[in-house]
């Protein structure tokens, strides 16, 4: 009786909204799957060509899903085309460099195409009126995390291209991953769009003012001070543990050099 | 549709396949470095969602959860590049399937059956001087890598 709620519930609710026939029509979905495919040919084990192909065929998924989504105004005037032509720009690069540095071979190039579609997210951000957080991304994630990245990279130096890096995993769940990703992705872009807007909201109003830092300041430490203080102590605690984890690894290894060490010496003594 | 609306759909658009590429490339790929960039790929995404809710509301809250976000992502990285060097120190390799014998029970081990060939050029063949004669042998030149 409660396999029989479920199922209808599954039915009523989920199967309901994503209706099959229409999603096949709709070019949101095909999109979807040709950037799929294309990601997928693009990561599989065989020579250079696939790859490329699957590159460019990825790429013209991303045109075809640029196209079916829906534009952000009615594209009356220069100026909102240059505004439609620039978010298609800022999310291509965020997309297309990240799927770059998925399917990079090499792990130094991985990182660099990862601060570049971090560039994109950036610009994202700040075509919505997140300034700070726009410069923060670059500042910290591109500036800080990246670079770090890039240091323990170069002081784990795999000597050119190691066989870890040109194979993936097992060649079947690849080509199932992307595609169940890609329906993913569009079950919630096709779901969203067919839902009416929600009521006018009663936000603050305060967001796109001038005075960005201000209000931002205001809201940071007014209503979210306790998470502030949280969020410095984990830094705090990830600081001391990295530390932590590092010297008592080097211990350990001088322990066990000094051991070996003296082993030797009272072997030849 | 209205304008909102719309740039609502497609900022989630974005955030969505960030985080999905993002997934893809933590499960697939092998190097722990590059897992870990997908990982942050992921919150990425993430947080391109969170600022376009935030915009579509009205509300700072979106805001102020990325930038929470990118505080916690910062320690994490901090606390995995020692952990990756920890592993790298253990394993000599910085490949995951070096600890594939921590999978679950049941599972078949992975096997590199096929191993891709290296590109053409990087077989640089070493020309011999003429017999007789010592080669002039330039320090820097024996210590210098050219791939990273």
């Amino acid at each position: 009786m409660i396999g029989s709620g479920i199922s209808t519930w599954i039915r009523s609710s989920l199967l309901a909204r994503f209706d099959l026939s229409s999603m096949g029509r709709s070019l949101v979905f095909w999109g979807l799957a040709v950037s799929a495919l294309g990601l997928c040919l693009a990561l599989s084990n065989t020579g250079i060509r696939w790859r490329r192909l699957g590159h460019v065929i990825g790429g013209l998924g991303l045109v075809l899903l640029a196209i079916a989504l829906p534009k952000l105004s009615d594209l009356s005037t220069v100026e909102k085309w240059t505004q439609q032509i620039v978010f298609w720009l800022l999310s291509g690069m965020a997309i297309g460099c990240s799927a770059a540095a998925v399917t990079a071979r090499n792990p130094v190039y991985t990182a660099i195409w990862f601060a570049a579609s971090l560039l994109g997210v950036a610009g994202l951000f700040l075509f919505q009126n997140a300034q700070f957080l726009g410069v923060a991304t670059i500042v910290v994630y591109a500036g800080a995390i990246i670079v770090t990245f890039l240091f323990v990279l170069m002081l784990a130096n795999p000597e050119g291209q190691a066989n870890y890096d040109r194979i993936s995993w097992a060649k079947f769940p690849v080509p199932l991953l992307v595609l169940s990703g890609a329906a993913l992705v569009a079950f919630a872009a096709i779901s969203f769009f067919e839902e009416p807007p929600p009521a006018a909201s009663s936000g603050s109003g305060t967001l796109a003012s001038s005075d960005h830092m201000a209000h931002l300041g205001g809201e940071l430490f007014a209503k979210h001070l306790v998470s502030v203080e949280v969020v410095g102590t984990i830094l705090l605690v990830a600081l001391v543990g990295a530390v932590a984890i590092v010297i008592q690894g080097r211990e350990r290894r001088v322990a066990s050099s000094m051991k070996t060490d003296s082993i030797l010496a009272r072997r030849n003594a | 549709m209205s304008e909102a609306t719309a740039l609502l759909g497609n900022y989630l658009v974005v955030g969505a396949l960030l985080f999905v590429i993002g997934l893809i490339g933590f499960v697939v790929r092998r190097n722990t470095i590059v897992m870990f960039l997908c990982a942050e790929m992921m919150l990425q995404g993430v947080s391109v969602s969170l600022i376009g809710w935030g915009r579509y509301h009205d509300d700072w809250g979106g805001q102020m959860l990325v930038l929470f976000i990118i505080a916690v992502a910062a320690a994490e990285a901090g606390i995995a590049m020692a952990l990756v060097m920890m592993l790298f120190h253990k394993s000599g390799t910085l490949d995951i399937a070096f600890w594939q014998d921590l999978r679950d029970e049941g599972l078949p081990r992975f096997v590199d059956r096929q191993i891709p060939e290296a590109r053409e050029e990087e077989h640089v063949w070493p020309t011999l001087p003429v017999a007789g004669v010592e080669p002039v042998v330039d320090a820097e030149e024996l210590l210098h890598r050219s791939r990273v």
